[in-house]
């Protein structure tokens, strides 16, 4: 079986316990406007471009099939609309500049990069995470994979923002022993407009999922001037006291990291990207979960938000 | 009144005024770095001091027992007294004893005949090479100094004239010893009577009055054993750069315990007399382990060396010898500081897999038990064991082009990566027979050159039979061979397989001609080859054959002893050759260009992997441990994050003991900041007080060579 997979993070300490290989599968059901992995949205082939590694040897303009490549007016100019990532010129391309995400990906060797950290996830109580995107938009594909590491005795986690049939999700319950679910925004308007999507088969798979008894890990993400509104926190807390298996509550403090990764896509970084909340702020939004009595994972950095 | 002063107070002062000595050494030799190797200590002397030596060589140098022994008590005997009135323990030094006046050699024992081997394979020889071996604290603690002295008398009178040389020489230097710790201790009386704040009076006065007991007796309490260390270690260092500090918490363990039993000493104090030691020479330490019967050997003194590295804030080289029953506690600890200091240290030392390593080269569990990190990257017996470690050195890189070149001109039909590995291992057998005769060569000779006066008297053998260590009076000979280049040559080899042959992107042909041409106007071709999946990637060809690398240099290391019988010991370890091996070798195939640095240690060259991740790091590492006893370092860059957030420290814990579950030796951590090292790089001057792990060791960036930063900078920042 084939997944479409755009990158393994080895050394992964920012997605669940103790030290990871997190698996990001490429395709999303929401489009968040503060997200910063680009090439995680569409589920298709794409060319991600670094120019400033381009030692201009021409072979692009030579090989592609779209002319997708072209020179207009002495500068380099790539037609993302055109391309239709068939990876001919990324095949061509030695320095960098172009490089091809979302090749088709097996689950042996998916499994196979997975086994070549296993001693180290056994000492530091870590294991495997399948990411995204969304990757119960691929729940068969992270079935398999997860089902295998379960044969391996290696703990799984899933980390979803929960906007699919909740079929997906029962698809992987049997080999997920942690879910790391994304709470963005409790009001439904905003919800929508951050993140294309309204979150209301999110919190109803989020409470179903709650019954089946696995130990879920609440992440939230702080976006100022997006739901940064401390009414919002109170909301999500008050929402996830009801539940039974919260494990904790993990605030992600918004980082600008990401920025170069969407130019990289032909996306503007202008409009996308936010102020970094400062540390007072964090303390405020991990105190008011744990004044709820929940408990609150504390990162002074993270890769994801 | 002022406030009196506590022992943070006189920690911090002791700090500064080391960076006051610092920048007087870097003012003194050159901005450009004053010394590519451990910070050791040296304060720079009085513009009046004058050293001169008597000479006997044509070129007014000195070589031999009875000059070496006649100059060094000279030096000692004139040597400016050093008092740090803040410090507990006395002493400083501030003359490298043999930089200026040694010969490398005597030319009348020719080696002529192994030149052009050496230079073709570019091997470091080790003829000439001194010190790199462990004493035997616990006998110098237990006699004294009047008790060794009373041993040089009790051997002299037992052998014939023949060795009256070596014996009034290692009498000299003890001599010598003794007067430099009078004069101290005199010194300390009279700046004791002058000192106005109690404290400070209190502590001259205690100094004065350990010193003064130390001349001749053994050390009785916590202070004169660490004073005693003190004063050894820098007449070693002084001598010849020795850096055998050893397995300290097992020397002092039983002094701070007789002090608090009698309430003589509290661990605060005796924090402080450590941090005080950690500054007279940062020699290399070693901290817990497993004892005799293989229990955990960690205690107080464990904790404290952690504990005032911490305080001190300076560069050290102390290494934490760890294993399935370690205390986890001082785990936790020396991770923590390690974040929160950036500083370096410790190092970790694989205890099994030293061990197992080790007895298979014959030896009991119990004697590789015993066997400490003295070094760099390396381990020995205390007081027993002659290696050479570190100084005997073979480039695979100048191998590996040999091998190549040579391919070439005789290439078969069917020319493979195959074909050439079989040219390479033939070359590379040669190479370490030319290593082997030249250390038989220097064990024949060493001692008429340059004799080990001082550490010696420290090893059981050469006081007893009246012979130099160097020249077989110890029990073993376990002679270092370290092989470096590991990376480059298993990608090279990667990069040939994938893309250089019939139905491949380059002929044979092509690819010998990007190599004479360093890759000139052929960037694309250049990253053809650099493209290919490195060692460190994880199952490639490259991986593969940096094992095979390993296996292969193992066994011809082990295969047979030296020609004179010494056993060989490999491991894989360039120090900071990375830059000389790699200036004088060519182009290469993994599309690194003539001149570039080979690989550090056993580490794949950065770059190795999309995302180069402290695991990848590792898998690597411990796949290529040449396993007898010698270490394969992995050298490993943190980002300062990774220890503060919560559950942190426990996952670099966990990161470690995987590492040496696995079969990995040591291990060395830097915790930097990209952004502040390239800030540093630029404007060194402007971070004065940045310590960098710069390969076994950790120095002042600012006083590294602009070489020597960049290899730092090249390992954190980016690849080829």
């Amino acid at each position: 079986m084939n997944g479409v997979v755009f990158d393994i993070q080895k050394f992964s300490i920012y997605d669940g316990p103790g030290i990871r290989t997190t698996v990001f599968l490429k395709g999303c059901s929401l489009s968040c406007s503060w997200c910063h992995n680009p090439e995680s949205i569409s589920k298709k082939r794409q060319v991600q471009t670094h120019f400033i590694k381009c030692i201009g040897c021409g072979r692009c303009f030579d090989v592609c099939p779209q002319n997708a490549h072209t020179i207009v007016d002495g500068k380099r100019v790539y037609d993302r609309s055109v391309c239709i990532g068939c990876g001919t010129c990324t095949d061509e391309c030695y320095s960098g500049a172009l490089i091809i995400t979302g090749n088709k990906t097996t689950v042996d060797e998916v499994f196979e990069e997975i086994m070549r950290d296993k001693a180290f996830y056994k000492n530091s109580n870590g294991g495997v995470t399948i990411s995204g995107g969304e990757p119960l938009l691929q729940s068969k594909f992270t079935a398999s994979v997860l089902r295998k590491c379960k044969e391996d005795e290696i703990h799984t986690a899933v980390d979803t923002a929960g906007n699919v049939a909740y079929t997906s999700f029962e698809e992987v319950i049997p080999y997920t022993d942690l879910f790391l679910y994304d709470l963005k925004i409790m009001d439904p308007i905003a919800h929508k407009k951050h993140t294309g999507a309204d979150n209301k088969r999110i919190l109803s798979n989020l409470k179903k999922l709650d019954k089946e008894g696995i130990p879920i890990l609440i992440r939230v993400p702080v976006i100022p001037s997006v739901n940064d509104n401390i009414e919002n926190f109170y909301m999500t807390a008050d929402f996830l006291l009801k539940l039974d298996n919260i494990q904790a509550v993990e605030p992600l403090a918004y980082h600008s990291l990401g920025a170069g990764k969407l130019e990289s896509m032909g996306k503007d970084a202008k409009g996308t990207t936010f102020d970094v909340p400062t540390k007072e702020y964090m303390a405020e939004v991990y105190d008011i979960f744990s004044q709820k009595g929940l408990p609150v994972i504390r990162k002074a950095n993270t890769k994801k938000a | 009144m002022s406030k009196r002063l506590t022992y943070q107070d006189r920690m911090d002062a002791i700090n500064k005024l080391k960076g006051i000595h610092t920048l007087e050494k870097q003012k003194r030799d050159g901005t450009d770095g004053y010394w590519d190797m451990d910070d050791k200590g040296l304060i720079t002397p009085p513009a009046d001091f004058i050293f001169e030596p008597e000479t006997n060589t044509p070129e007014g140098r000195f070589m031999g027992n009875y000059l070496c022994g006649k100059n060094y008590r000279k030096l000692l005997d004139t040597h400016p007294i050093y008092i740090d009135p803040m410090s507990s323990l006395a002493g400083g030094w501030m003359h490298s004893f043999f930089d200026i006046k040694r010969p490398l050699w005597d030319p009348q024992f020719d080696y002529s005949h192994l030149h052009e081997r050496q230079k073709r394979y570019d091997i470091v020889s080790g003829i000439g090479g001194m010190q790199h071996f462990n004493i035997d604290f616990d006998m110098g603690l237990e006699l004294g100094f009047g008790g060794l002295l009373k041993k040089i008398d009790k051997y002299q009178e037992i052998h014939d004239e023949s060795k009256s040389d070596f014996y009034n020489a290692e009498r000299d230097v003890f001599l010598g010893i003794q007067n430099w710790i009078q004069r101290h201790a005199d010194a300390a009386y009279e700046m004791a009577a002058k000192e106005d704040r109690p404290e400070i009076k209190e502590s001259l006065l205690k100094m004065a009055i350990a010193n003064e007991n130390i001349v001749s007796k053994p050390p009785e309490t916590f202070l004169e054993a660490v004073q005693w260390i003190a004063w050894f270690l820098m007449a070693a260092v002084m001598y010849n750069y020795s850096g055998a500090g050893g397995a300290i918490d097992d020397y002092l363990y039983p002094y701070y315990l007789k002090d608090k039993k009698l309430g003589r000493i509290d661990d605060e104090e005796a924090i402080f007399h450590i941090a005080c030691l950690l500054v007279k020479d940062n020699q290399y330490y070693q901290i817990c382990g497993t004892d005799l019967d293989g229990n955990d050997r960690t205690n107080d003194i464990s904790f404290f060396m952690i504990e005032a590295a911490h305080r001190i804030k300076i560069p050290t080289s102390i290494c934490l010898r760890t294993h399935k029953n370690i205390n986890p506690e001082i785990m936790k600890l020396s991770v923590k500081y390690l974040f929160e200091d950036q500083l370096g240290t410790p190092a970790y030392l694989g205890d099994e897999s030293m061990n197992e390593g080790f007895m298979k080269n014959g030896y009991s569990l119990e004697m590789a038990r015993m066997r400490t990190k003295t070094g760099c990257h390396w381990c020995a017996l205390p007081g027993t064991e002659y290696t050479l470690n570190d100084i005997v050195k073979v480039n695979f890189l100048a191998v590996f082009d040999v091998a190549l070149k040579e391919y070439y001109e005789n290439l078969p039909q069917n020319p493979s990566a195959e074909g050439l590995y079989e040219n390479y291992s033939k070359h590379l057998e040669i190479a370490i027979a030319t290593i082997a005769e030249g250390i038989d060569f220097h064990i024949e000779h060493m001692h008429k050159v340059f004799p080990e006066l001082v550490l010696n008297l420290l090893c059981h053998g050469p006081i007893e039979k009246g012979i130099d260590i160097s020249h077989g009076s110890v029990e073993h000979y376990n002679m270092c061979v370290d092989g470096a280049g590991i990376a480059t040559v298993a990608d090279s080899l990667g990069a040939i397989d994938a893309m250089v042959g019939d139905g491949k992107e380059f002929s044979w042909n092509e690819m010998m001609k990007l190599l004479e041409t360093d890759y000139e106007g052929a960037e694309r071709e250049r990253l053809m080859l650099h493209s290919v999946a490195k060692y460190g990637s994880g199952g490639s060809k490259s991986d593969e054959y940096a094992v095979r690398l390993s296996e292969t240099f193992s066994s011809l290391v082990k295969a047979k002893p030296t020609p004179n019988g010494r056993n060989l010991m490999p491991g894989l370890f360039s120090w900071a050759n990375t830059i000389p091996m790699g200036k004088v070798v060519g182009a290469s195939p993994d599309g690194r260009k003539a001149g570039r640095p080979i690989n550090h240690g056993a580490n794949p060259h950065p770059g190795f992997s999309k995302a180069d991740t402290p695991t990848g790091l590792a898998n690597a590492v411990a796949s290529v441990q040449c396993g007898y006893g010698n270490t394969a370092p992995l050298q490993l860059e943190f980002d300062p994050h990774f220890g503060i957030d919560e559950g942190g420290v426990g996952l670099v814990s966990s990161f470690i003991s995987t590492f040496m579950d696995m079969g990995g030796t040591l291990l060395n951590i830097n915790i930097i900041n990209k952004e502040k090292i390239l800030a540093a790089h630029k404007d060194p001057a402007k971070y004065p007080n940045l310590i960098v792990r710069v390969t076994g060791f950790s120095a002042y960036f600012a006083s590294l060579s602009t070489d020597f930063r960049q290899l730092v900078v090249d390992r954190i920042v980016e690849g080829l």
